[in-house]
């Protein structure tokens, strides 16, 4: 019973720290980590309008490429009217 | 006088040389300009995150050169377009100083309608800049980076920075896996250890063998398989590297330790096998890191080139790219623009800013026909030039050749650890192949007594247990854990090591080879002897030399800023006589002060000849004040030269200065050899002949002159304050600039190579006292474990006395 609840535990947290590692390395992926003194010193730079900044700027990027994307379309469309 | 914080850079001041407005404080118009943008656009969190920290005055910068960023040819060489059809641009940002200014730098660009995505690394300064061509030009991106103080260079992003990029990437994900396998490693470890003293249940046991095994195959089959790669190739060449001893030792244990897991009584060693690849795995990290930011310094240096530059053919101006410049073109440049290549001077005069070749500080005058190198500054005129040489072989590009071919050159020093483990392998391979052979082919049967395993496993694992206690943990911790207390107690000096293995060779040197002006010599002159006619004209004296900033003048007004109490008075048509000295009118009076030169173009006698540098003062053609100046010679000099001598080793000077000079210099330091009037390339060649008479060399320079030589010594050490080329190739940079670091340098080399033998010493012991035993059969798991930390750990602490005085 004991070494059942021991088995279980171990691997829960192998498997805790495997999607630790898993999320580190998708962070490190993206170049998360590529600039050790701005990752650094950017975790002071955590203020609501700092953050609200960080979405903000995905936002961005989003809506931009799918109104370049659209824009892209409607040219394609007006080829083949044409 | 109180001095004032500027309310945008944080720099002081003295209060009344700044701008007041309100209760705010600025220190020139630049810094005002900007504090008044960022609070219009909302952007003074900046000050906020500035926190205590100052930053440079913003930059001053004409913008008349916006265009050429918008030309077809710029577009070509520089912007790319990515999938979605946006405008992609690599710049450098100079003038960031501070997470602040990057945030604020990223800030002001993502505000701006039109740009996609802007990212700028911090440690770098390189920023990638995504746009929508259709909104905004880049000159526009340009403009905006500069109004708020900062300016923006372009440059190639080469493919060998992309892939130093990538290989650190690769090599930190590999790093951390193994940081993080091991630390948990290490926690069953603790379980297991104790369960040797209090008992364990054999599934117990078999649970945390279990856990050390998923913890410990990634950690060899991922992260390790640098290692197998590298032994790879090195059999290839027929090497046995440090990666061929960390990957057979970690394989095997690995090997050992799952016969152990499944089924065969004994100890699994998983944790040595994470343990071995993480130690070894953190320093190839650390020498991955030193190269990519190798490659940043030299993108930095190549980005401040122009990219365009303005030659006459046939009577019209046109603009080319720098490739397209061929020999025997006129080029025309502005003050302030960078001379593109090399050529000679067809205009009058102009001066120009060698800074970033010879690092020495003051512009340098040329006349007609006199040489221009590319990467120089025009300071001051428009001027016209003939080029001599094409872009590809000007001194600017052959010195960036110089260094990439530097860095990308095979390590100088075969270190002592390779050396030992080369033939540490064979033996330990051997001894375990010959385990095996005398037990399984002569029956021997000693010591062990594993149930239920037959003939041949038992003489398997016995082989291997060889293998395994041979681990080469402790070998391979002895030098970089020596090292790297060694390199962070020569940081505390002032020293900059860009590599450990440069401490076994500081510690092997047999000549020591100078270069004199700003090595030796501070480079700055002092005066000598003064001789002063008629005090009550000190005042006037003393603007004069205060309008001027050359060497001269600036040592003048130190000196009687130091010996007399002096104060400005007002001077009218302050001259620059080029090369000779300044001209100006006080009141209705001519004074004027300079070389002799200067005083026989004013036909003024004089009774005294000029031994040394000199400058006289005179007004209304009467000499009032005389004063000798010379080179002086750099504190702690003499000291570090005795201290070389009593360690047996060779001193030599080379300089480019005259006989006189030099041999004067090397009489007062007592140095052994002396070579003066040395070219660059005589330089160079002198240490390789050190080098062919076997002899370990070691350069100390600074200048671009030394650059070669430095290259081709075994060790080169370079002034903090160096020219950047010089800091770029050299070893070991002297942070302070002052000799007595570079004594320091010597005393901690040697002794960290002492311990960096001991620690070699004690790893080899502990082999000789344990492979024995296990050859025999007679390794009781509980010795082995513990031995095999407590080799590591001896190691550790032993490399920890470097610390101790």
């Amino acid at each position: 019973m004991i070494n059942d609840t021991l088995f279980m535990m171990l691997i829960i947290g192998l498997i805790i720290s495997g999607i630790l590692l898993a999320l580190f390395i998708w962070g490190a992926k993206t170049g998360q980590f590529d600039d050790s003194n701005k990752m650094v010193d950017g975790l002071l730079f955590d203020s609501v309008d700092d953050l609200n900044d960080a979405i903000n700027k995905e936002k961005k990027v989003k809506e931009a490429k799918e109104a370049k994307e659209k824009e892209k379309s409607l040219k394609e469309n007006e080829q083949k009217k044409s | 006088m109180s001095k004032v914080k500027c309310d945008h850079c944080h720099l002081s001041f003295s209060d009344e040389i700044m701008i007041k407005e309100n209760n705010l404080n600025f220190c020139c118009k630049g810094c005002q300009g900007v504090y008044h943008l960022l609070k219009d656009d909302g952007l003074d969190s900046f000050y906020d995150k500035l926190g205590n920290k100052t930053i440079a005055p913003p930059l001053q910068i004409q913008n008349d050169d916006l265009e050429k960023f918008d030309t077809e040819n710029f577009a070509k060489n520089y912007i790319k377009t990515d999938e979605n059809g946006f405008n992609q641009v690599d710049l450098i940002i100079e003038g960031i100083h501070c997470a602040a200014c990057v945030w604020l730098n990223e800030k002001i660009l993502f505000d701006t309608p039109g740009i996609i995505e802007a990212n700028i690394n911090f440690t770098t300064n390189k920023a990638k800049i995504t746009w929508d061509s259709d909104k905004l030009k880049l000159s526009e991106i340009i403009l905006r980076i500069r109004s708020i103080g900062y300016n923006a260079y372009t440059y190639e992003s080469s493919i060998a920075d992309k892939k130093a990029q990538e290989a650190k990437r690769d090599y930190f994900i590999r790093m951390m896996v193994a940081v993080i396998a091991s630390m948990n490693v290490m926690m069953l470890g603790v379980a297991k250890y104790t369960g040797f003293f209090t008992g364990m249940s054999d599934e117990v046991k078999w649970m945390v063998h279990l856990g050390e095994f998923l913890l410990a195959t990634p950690v060899l089959f991922y992260s390790g398989w640098i290692f197998f790669k590298g032994a790879y190739y090195g059999l290839k060449n027929r090497i046995l590297n440090m990666d061929f001893l960390v990957a057979t030792g970690a394989s095997f244990t690995y090997i050992y330790s799952l016969f152990i897991l499944f089924g065969a009584k004994g100890e699994s060693y998983f944790d040595s096998v994470a343990m071995i690849i993480t130690f070894v795995l953190v320093g190839k990290y650390l020498e991955v890191i030193g190269k990519k930011s190798a490659i940043d310094t030299l993108d930095k240096i190549k980005s401040t080139l122009p990219l365009e530059a303005t030659i006459i053919r046939d009577g019209i101006e046109k603009n080319v790219s720098l490739n397209e410049i061929k020999i025997g073109d006129i080029v025309k440049i502005k003050a302030g623009d960078k001379v593109p290549v090399d050529g000679k001077l067809l205009s009058s005069s102009a001066n120009f800013d060698e800074s970033s070749l010879t690092g020495e500080s003051l512009p340098v005058f040329k006349k007609t026909n006199d040489m221009l190198y590319s990467g120089t500054i025009c300071t001051d005129s428009v001027v016209e030039f003939e080029v001599t040489k094409d872009f590809k072989n000007s001194t600017f590009s052959s010195i960036v050749t110089l260094l990439e071919e530097s860095l990308n050159s095979k390590p100088k020093i075969q270190t002592k650890a390779n050396e030992i483990s080369k033939s540490f392998t064979v033996i330990i391979l051997t001894l375990s192949i010959l385990t095996f052979a005398v037990w399984y082919f002569f029956g021997i049967d000693l010591g062990f007594d594993y149930e239920g395993t037959n003939h041949f496993e038992k003489s398997f694992i016995v082989a291997i247990s060889v293998i395994v206690i041979a681990c080469p943990c402790a070998l391979a911790l002895a030098t970089p854990i020596a090292s790297l207390i060694g390199i962070s107690e020569l940081a505390k000096k002032g020293l900059l090591f860009k590599e450990a293995k440069y401490i076994e060779t500081i510690a092997q040197t047999n000549v020591v080879v100078f270069d004199k002006t700003g090595t030796l010599t501070n480079g700055n002159l002092d005066v000598i002897t003064s001789k002063i006619y008629d005090e009550s004209k000190i005042d006037i004296l003393y603007s004069l030399v205060n309008a001027s900033s050359h060497p001269v003048s600036k040592s003048v007004k130190k000196y009687l800023e130091k010996n007399y109490e002096v104060s400005k008075v007002q001077l009218n048509e302050i001259k620059n006589i080029e090369a000779m000295g300044m001209e100006a009118k006080y009141e209705d009076k001519k004074v004027f002060g300079g070389n002799l030169d200067l005083l026989e173009k004013f036909n003024i006698k004089y009774d005294f000849e000029e031994k040394m540098t000199s400058y006289t003062f005179c007004v209304d053609d009467k000499i009032i004040a005389t004063f000798e100046l010379e080179d002086e010679i750099k504190e702690h000099a003499k000291d570090l030269i005795n201290f070389l001598k009593a360690k047996n080793i060779q001193t030599i000077m080379l300089t480019g200065d005259n006989e006189t000079v030099a041999k004067k210099v090397a009489f007062e330091l007592g140095i052994d050899d002396v070579y003066f009037k040395q070219t660059p390339q005589s330089k160079a060649k002198f240490i390789d002949d050190l080098k062919e008479e076997n002899k370990t060399v070691v350069m100390v320079g600074d200048g671009l002159n030394d650059v070669v030589a430095l290259s081709n010594a075994d060790v080169s050490i370079a002034m903090g304050n160096s020219a950047e080329v010089s800091l770029q190739v050299s070893d070991i940079v002297l942070l302070n600039s002052s000799l007595k670091s570079l004594q320091n340098a010597f005393e901690i080399s040697t002794k960290t190579y002492k311990f960096i033998k001991q620690n070699l010493g004690i790893s080899l012991l502990y082999n000789v006292v344990t492979i024995p035993f296990a050859m025999f059969g007679y390794v009781i798991p509980l010795v082995a474990a513990l031995s095999m930390s407590l080799s590591s750990l001896i190691v550790v602490f032993n490399s920890l006395r470097i610390k101790l005085k």
